[in-house]
């Protein structure tokens, strides 16, 4: 084979250093890595995250957009990639590509009340959201967010979570709510049930209220009926999906849901864009 | 501290472990990352610990399920490695002949019935069926086929020395004849196992001229029925195809029923 | 540039011709009954007709099964190099079908379009694709006319119609036209009598056909999700993916990493085919699986080939109607027999 080099490809990954490596549960690490530019993304997007030699998956991208090279993710040791980037310390590298997806667009927000639901890992890309709005009071409305998870000990980002309940003000009220199945027998501050739950109590005008929703696929269903029997309409929803992907840029097959392809017209969608494709929300 | 790695061979033919060595590069690379305690095709030495124990060969006495459960007590990875361990290979098929009728195959009848009336030989009886080895204790991971494909062992081996999970996919071998760009094995006028047939051998009978008869074992997803039906339509009479079927996965379902 | 005219016994000649200067691809006897492109020897068959369609399609030369898509050194604590890996060897695939000129101009649009896959277009870039006509259709499988690729010319470099002793050879490209050109052939002066004599000659219908036009089949495939059809068609299926992994459009791959054992500081990235029958194909880190019945990846195949992929690429039809997934699939399970069931349950 005649093989040439070349210096640049959508299959090659940029190297970055691993700066701090938090567990945060006991299936969840906090990862924070320096890049060798910034990455320039949006919230909502993604990364393949690999370890040469190893693998590579679909990272959710967990902070807001930045200006300088950090990227941060949180990473469930779930297979067999994963459970090797858990053991990796500071200084170590791993292979980055992206930003990946559609994304959110923050200009779609402005000046809207935005009600985050999110469940489990739901949490993690929707933060890159959160951030974002959160640090820019004049800009956006009332923000709630609803977060479940199944026990106390699985929640992720608690002290955000009740340093985000704290910003609120005057002219923009911020609520959060925090619920877990099941307490487990461990000391819990929130409240107890489903993530869907507090959908039926809260105060929303649906003229100016957007919601983003992420979390394992059976809780889309129900979040959707109830919040369309509150008066959303599909346009002011976003779903944050996950699928297998393999590649990033619509090659690989992986992710096709009807004629999008989830790594390139989502992860994040408008509801109302979807809600007719039987294979997306199924 | 460099893993232990022992290798235990029950029934079998020890072919797998002669597969082992014949890894050659990639066994010498891999005897510079662990350290081999156990393996009799090569050495002998007793540790009373394994990170890994590769098990070869299907189980029969008692005597050999008491050693396989102190096998896996003193080990943290347990690998089931080859068809005897996987799915208990050609022996299992002793498992619907009566042990009285076997005997008299191998020895004749009149040294059956001595073997039958004399207790030095009644270890022996204790055989009553051929067994996998997760029939017995939990297996972590299985090399299958017969032998075992040594790119698989090096996957394994790999996977184990940098923590992470080797991957065997649950696809049939008509993937590989497919990527090997093989003529189906039905063209050709003859039939075939390798639809219902665990991959990962790289469709290497069939790509030699031969067809696939599931030394690898059936795949969970393997559509029996439907397999049964396509070798009928092809003038396979039920005997030919219980034949096909229980060549090497006689003890693959024992106790369970035929799923789709 | 006027088209060539070839005698029909000059073929393997010059087909041999242009293997002495490159790698050329023709069509050539593989087992009792089966055809793969293989490179051109001198003692190689070379002939046109009477080939059934190859085991796998030729595009599958510009798509491997296994690519290496890079390689990587580590050194402690710097930076780890990763080297790209392109094949950019030329070759020429010769004896090319429509069918499958057209499988290889729809994957032209999938690896080219949105972000290009740099391993496929440096092959692309380097293939010189000589094209056959079809006279007759190829055997009881093929319905290449029935989704509009009987006529399919586009992509050809060189373009050969055969026709009793005689074979008219089109250039549609400055590299076909460079191609023929090395050779000296006597000029056609009849192209369109040629033609006409061609038209006549070919079958009528040619194949199997549906009974609606083709644009009306996407709609028709769109509107039918938990039709019995599926159910009916999938009762014998095996999950294999042989009919994914013969198809001239399926591309759909899986990633995998490698290191060497020896110094555990090298490797690379491969891809490799991958199928939306399989049953790994669309589980998440997890365990979640999005499909795990092989009915709803037998619906999805389908829907790829005729809602789907034409949806997204504004195409006819994303299948080429070449007939190799019903041919191979040992269970007799046919795309075509799917969508005529479909279009029947809505046409009655």
């Amino acid at each position: 084979m005649n093989a040439i080099a070349c210096h640049d490809g959508p299959f090659l990954p940029q190297m970055a250093r691993i700066l701090e490596v938090t567990a945060m549960t006991a299936r969840e690490k906090f990862f924070r890595v320096a890049l060798p530019a910034p990455l320039g993304h949006r919230p909502g997007q993604f990364v393949m995250l690999s370890l040469l030699g190893i693998g590579e998956a679909p990272i959710s991208i967990s902070c807001g957009p930045r200006d300088d090279n950090i990227l941060e993710m949180v990473i469930r040791n779930a297979g067999s990639l994963t459970q090797v980037l858990h053991r990796l310390q500071p200084g170590q590298f791993v292979g980055v590509r992206g930003p990946f997806g559609s994304g959110f667009h923050l200009a779609d927000f402005y000046g809207k009340d935005v009600v985050f639901i999110v469940g489990g890992l739901g949490l993690v890309p929707l933060r890159s959201l959160i951030q974002p709005i959160l640090a820019q009071p004049d800009l956006f409305g009332h923000v709630t967010i609803i977060s479940g998870c199944r026990t106390p000990a699985e929640e992720l980002y608690r002290e955000e979570l009740q340093s985000w309940s704290r910003m609120g003000g005057e002219r923009r009220p911020v609520t959060v709510i925090r619920l877990v199945d099941d307490t487990a027998h461990l000391p819990w501050d929130g409240r107890i049930g489903l993530v869907t739950a507090p959908i039926a109590d809260l105060a929303m005008d649906p003229d100016r209220t957007l919601v983003a929703l992420c979390g394992p696929p059976v809780m889309y269903k129900f979040a959707i009926m109830e919040l369309t029997g509150r008066g959303i309409a599909h346009s002011h929803i976003f779903v944050d999906l996950e699928r297998r992907m393999k590649c990033g840029i619509g090659q690989c097959g992986h992710c096709q849901i009807n004629h999008l392809t989830c790594c390139q017209d989502g992860p994040v969608f408008r509801l109302d864009r979807i809600v007719d494709l039987q294979e997306a929300l199924q | 501290m460099k893993p232990k790695v022992a290798f235990f061979d029950f029934a079998s033919c020890e072919g797998c472990q002669l597969a082992v060595l014949n890894c050659e590069d990639a066994f010498l690379d891999i005897l510079n990352l662990v350290d081999i305690v156990e393996f009799r095709e090569a050495m002998s030495e007793t540790a009373p610990r394994f990170d890994v124990a590769f098990i070869e060969g299907s189980i029969h006495r008692e005597i050999d399920v008491q050693r396989l459960q102190g096998i896996r007590a003193r080990s943290s990875v347990l690998v089931a490695m080859g068809a005897c361990a996987c799915i208990g290979n050609v022996q299992a098929r002793s498992n619907f002949i009566a042990p009285a009728e076997n005997f008299k195959r191998v020895y004749g009848e009149a040294d059956r019935n001595l073997v039958q009336s004399d207790p030095e030989f009644w270890p022996l009886w204790a055989h009553t069926r051929v067994r996998a080895v997760k029939e017995i204790v939990s297996v972590d991971y299985e090399l299958r086929g017969c032998p075992i494909v040594p790119e698989e062992f090096v996957h394994l081996v790999k996977a184990l020395v940098v923590g992470s999970i080797p991957s065997f996919p649950a696809n049939a071998v008509c993937v590989e004849c497919k990527m090997a760009e093989n003529e189906c094995v039905f063209d050709q006028g003859e039939t075939c196992m390798g639809q219902v047939t665990y991959g990962g051998c790289k469709a290497i009978c069939v790509t030699h001229g031969y067809r696939c008869d599931g030394c690898r074992g059936f795949l969970p997803q393997a559509n029996r029925v439907a397999h049964q039906a396509v070798l009928r339509e092809k003038g396979l009479s039920d005997a030919q195809i219980e034949h096909r079927y229980r060549l090497f996965c006689s003890a693959q379902f024992v106790g369970r029923e035929n799923r789709r | 540039m006027r088209p060539f005219l070839l005698r029909r016994d000059e073929l393997p000649n010059w087909i041999k011709h242009l293997a002495r200067e490159s790698q050329v691809y023709f069509p050539q006897r593989a087992g009792r009954s089966g055809f793969r492109f293989k490179q051109v020897r001198e003692g190689s068959l070379i002939q046109l007709e009477h080939y059934r369609p190859t085991i796998v399609p030729p595009g599958k030369k510009l798509f491997p099964a296994e690519e290496i898509l890079f390689r990587y050194q580590t050194m402690g604590d710097e930076i780890p190099v990763v080297t790209p890996v392109l094949d950019a060897s030329k070759q020429i695939l010769a004896g090319v079908r429509p069918c499958d000129l057209k499988g290889i101009d729809l994957m032209d649009r999938v690896h080219g379009e949105g972000v290009p896959n740099p391993h496929y277009l440096s092959r692309r870039t380097h293939t010189t694709i000589i094209a056959c006509d079809c006279l007759y259709p190829c055997d009881d499988a093929c319905f290449c006319d029935a989704v509009g690729s009987l006529g399919w010319r586009k992509n050809a470099d060189v373009f050969l119609t055969a026709l009793d002793d005689e074979i008219l050879v089109e250039s549609f490209s400055e590299r076909g036209r460079t191609l023929v050109q090395r050779t000296a052939l006597p000029v056609c002066d009849a192209v369109d009598s040629f033609k006409e004599r061609v038209d006549v000659r070919r079958s009528k219908p040619f194949g199997r056909q549906f009974s609606v036009p083709l644009s009306q089949i996407g709609p028709i495939i769109a509107g039918q999700w938990s039709s019995p059809v599926w159910e009916n068609h999938v009762q014998r299926c095996f999950s294999c993916g042989s009919c994914n992994l013969v198809c001239p459009t399926c591309y759909c791959f899986n990633v995998r990493d490698d290191f060497e054992l020896s110094d555990g500081s090298s490797g690379g990235r491969t891809a490799t085919w991958d199928g939306c029958m399989l049953p790994t194909f669309s589980i998440v880190a997890g365990g979640h699986d999005f499909r795990p019945l092989a009915l709803a990846r037998q619906r999805h195949r389908v829907k790829r080939k005729f809602q789907y992929l034409t949806q997204r690429f504004e195409e006819g039809a994303f299948c080429v109607g070449c007939g190799r997934c019903g041919r191979q699939c040992t269970a007799n399970i046919d795309i075509f027999d799917i969508v005529n069931d479909l279009i029947q349950k809505v046409e009655g």
